[in-house]
């Protein structure tokens, strides 16, 4: 069996404001195999995000170990493929030029280049809008575009931070299936942040239910429900009991981190 | 474009135009005072002068001086306020210098800068620059400042390197303010090269009114005003225009319609 | 901030005075030309202790804000008549819209003869340049209210007085305090610079006169006197915002 991909150990995340120090994590402990798909569930404002972008390489780690590849993190790359919650489009190019912004850099030919851009708005269902400019798309276009784009480099891994958030509930489902297709082609390893209990169990191999801060690991979750996925999973007993059992997990930790900003 | 001037431009034209046409009829019946030349004589004026290349002379060392001083404040505003915006050792060394300075009217420099340099072109279009830089040094550190953090970390995240991060990240978010910045700096260079050139020089859109004003040619003094007013309004219009096929998908959307 | 921090902060001031003040000792440049900044500060002594740069200051000040209160006032009865009527802002619009990027201060020679050479003209054209920036401020300030305010007010009951007063003038005030600080030193300016030009009293007089004089110290003594005043007075906006503005962090940085 082959070392897991991703490796983390008493991971730690400390922040200084102002004079005080905030753990937003403390002795996390993780490891992810490559082409698991990973849903990370918690309550607001736990540090799932921070994690993700401690993988990403955005943010230092205050103390413990990171390791991607069997390295250290040392700062971001395109292995690792954010999507990130706030989209983070780029104002002055169209939808298209977006998409192809990492597909420049890695110098990939321009009839590649087209040929990448144009697969995936047809995956995303944006292909009308591709000489569209960000600020004239809603907040769910903006969050398909980023997807799209961080598809296009073809990352090994893929970190996605809330990703169906802006989306409405029957673009995200349409959604959850078009990753699920995508996932099931290129089988990549995914990181997927998300407040949406049925969305991490309908997309997941493993749920990690976060505690609230400082985040851990309050419970970890294999997701038994046969591949490929389709709708009809959504309907069965199973699924119904890991919703059931996640939440009851995940309900002490909100209303935790509830009391906590009170 | 045509919804606008179908109904409501038509309105805004009536002012202006109700004040030439008073101001013509009051000036042929000889109601007003002398420093008050009628419209038409101003026009014939002005194509006289025109014709003569006399205007012209003068138009061009204005233009020339303006534009010099401008180019290069604008150079010099825009790559120190990019490296300010982007290095805090950078911006820390010239926050005191430029927040000190700023409030303070430069033109009051006039006569020392005419005394260090002489009285030449060389000390207006040195005003002209160190009046321009300021503007322009601070809409682009503003600009540079705004670059997003998720922005350089969606760069990163693809591979770019810093080259790449400074050209496709830095440069494109703080265009719309350098270029604010800008159109102050354009109208400001017209207004000092103007002052400099009222307070000492022999030639120039600056001189002439002064020379007109002196000689009590009013009717030339006016040709001088106009003129200016049009360069200061063509300068701005063309540099809008530019902004706007450059900032395509950063303007906001009333920016757009007009 | 402890006096260490504070040399930290404002380190490179002291090393271009220093650095000037070096150029200036071993004479590489005429010291006609950059006075050393000993004299320099001796020439502020004398003439502060004489009252002169006072009693000139006080003309400049004066002006500068006899002429901004005008402004001011007339500024914000258009920008507000533009922010209320439709066809106010048509007819007047244009005006500040095509007018802005003209250098006003051309038509000083045509003050000077309506209104005779001195402050009356100076007063006249400082209006007229800073009547702009008061104006499209307090108009785009007054359009700035959202438009969900004030359907709140109104869903409350606010009468059209009330509603103008307690929404949009309070959404007005931080854009109108930028045009304040737009606005400020162009009156500033404009009376230095008519008191440059031909003028016979006032802080830009006394700089052009010490000028002519040869007197470059003097006159960069008064420029000091000139870029205080500046500086002091761009703090007192920043200050006035900052009561008055309370709900919105003031931005002490430039612009």
């Amino acid at each position: 069996m082959p070392a897991p991909i991703i490796i983390v150990r008493g991971l730690c995340k400390r922040f200084s404001r102002g004079g005080k120090n905030v753990d937003a994590i403390r002795d996390f402990n993780l490891e992810i195999s490559e082409g698991e798909f990973i849903a990370i569930v918690g309550p607001s404002g736990c540090g799932k995000s921070t994690f993700l972008h401690m993988v990403g390489g955005f943010e230092p780690i205050t103390e413990g170990e990171l390791l991607v590849e069997g390295h250290p993190v040392a700062g971001p790359g395109p292995d690792r493929g954010m999507v990130f919650q706030e989209f983070a489009l780029f104002p002055w190019r169209t939808v298209a030029e977006n998409v192809a912004w990492g597909l420049e850099i890695q110098a990939r030919s321009r009839s590649d280049r087209v040929a990448i851009v144009e697969r995936l708005l047809a995956k995303v269902g944006l292909t009308h809008f591709r000489d569209h400019y960000p600020a004239e798309l809603s907040g769910g276009m903006k969050q398909r575009v980023a997807i799209a784009r961080t598809l296009a480099f073809e990352p090994r891994i893929l970190l996605m931070d809330e990703p169906f958030g802006a989306l409405d509930a029957q673009n995200r489902e349409l959604m959850q299936e078009e990753l699920q297709t995508i996932w099931n082609e290129t089988r990549k390893t995914v990181i997927f942040i998300t407040h949406d209990i049925e969305e991490a169990i309908y997309l997941a191999d493993r749920v990690i239910v976060f505690s609230a801060r400082p985040g851990r690991t309050k419970a970890d979750i294999p997701i038994d429900l046969p591949r490929p996925r389709d709708l009809e999973v959504k309907k069965s007993t199973a699924y119904f009991d890991y919703r059931n059992q996640i939440w009851d997990l995940l309900r002490d930790e909100v209303l935790r981190a509830r009391a906590e900003f009170a | 474009m045509m919804a606008k001037l179908r109904g409501g431009a038509w309105l805004g034209l009536l002012p202006p135009l109700i004040v030439l046409i008073v101001w013509e009829t009051m000036a042929e019946a000889g109601r007003l005072p002398d420093y008050l030349p009628a419209p038409s004589i101003i026009a014939r004026q002005t194509l006289t002068m025109l014709a003569s290349g006399e205007l012209m002379r003068h138009i061009g060392v204005s233009l020339f001086q303006a534009l010099s001083g401008f180019a290069i404040g604008a150079f010099f505003g825009t790559v120190l306020g990019l490296l300010s915006g982007a290095l805090r050792p950078v911006d820390r060394f010239y926050e005191p210098l430029i927040s000190l300075t700023y409030p303070v009217p430069k033109i009051a420099l006039l006569p020392l800068i005419f005394a260090w340099f002489g009285l030449g072109d060389l000390s207006k279009i040195v005003t002209i620059t160190i009046s321009v830089f300021y503007p322009i040094y601070i809409s682009a550190l503003a600009g540079a400042k705004s670059v997003s953090r998720v922005h350089v970390w969606a760069a990163r995240n693809m591979g770019a390197s810093a080259t790449q991060i400074i050209w496709r990240v830095l440069l494109p978010t703080a265009l719309p303010q350098i270029f604010t910045g800008l159109r102050i700096g354009l109208a400001l260079s017209f207004v000092v090269m103007f002052v400099a050139e009222m307070v000492e020089s022999s030639v120039g859109l600056g001189y002439l009114i002064l020379f007109a004003e002196q000689n009590l040619r009013f009717d030339m003094m006016y040709v001088a005003i106009v003129s200016i007013g049009i360069i200061g309004f063509s300068a701005d219009f063309l540099l809008r225009q530019i902004g706007k096929r450059l900032l395509v998908g950063q303007l906001t959307a009333t920016e757009i319609r007009r | 901030m402890t006096i260490v921090r504070w040399f930290g902060r404002y380190y490179s001031i002291f090393l271009l005075l220093a650095i000037y003040e070096l150029i200036v000792r071993f004479g590489l440049v005429s010291p006609r030309l950059l006075p050393s900044l000993t004299v320099i500060g001796e020439q502020l002594w004398r003439y502060l202790a004489n009252g002169e740069l006072i009693v000139q200051a006080q003309v400049t000040l004066y002006r500068a804000f006899a002429g901004f209160s005008l402004a001011l006032i007339l500024g914000m009865l258009i920008g507000t008549l533009m922010a209320r009527s439709r066809l106010a802002e048509r007819l007047i619009e244009p005006i500040f819209y095509f007018g802005y990027p003209i250098p006003k201060i051309a038509l000083y020679p045509v003050f000077i003869f309506v209104f005779g050479l001195g402050t009356g003209s100076t007063i006249a054209l400082i209006v007229l340049e800073c009547v702009y920036p008061i104006t499209i401020h307090v108009h785009a300030g007054m359009r700035s209210a959202d438009r969900v305010l004030i359907w709140a007010a109104r869903n409350m009951g606010a009468s059209p007085v009330q509603i103008f007063w307690r929404v949009l003038v309070p959404a007005a005030l931080p854009i109108f305090f930028t045009g304040l600080r737009i606005a400020l030193p162009v009156a500033l300016i404009i009376t230095l610079v008519t008191e440059m030009i031909g003028e016979s009293r006032g802080l830009g007089y006394f700089v052009t006169y010490a000028s002519a004089s040869y007197q470059n110290a003097r006159a960069m003594a008064a420029f000091f006197v000139i870029a205080a005043i500046g500086f002091a007075l761009d703090r007192a906006v920043l200050y006035a915002r900052r009561r008055v503005v309370f709900w919105q962090p003031t931005d002490t940085s430039i612009k």
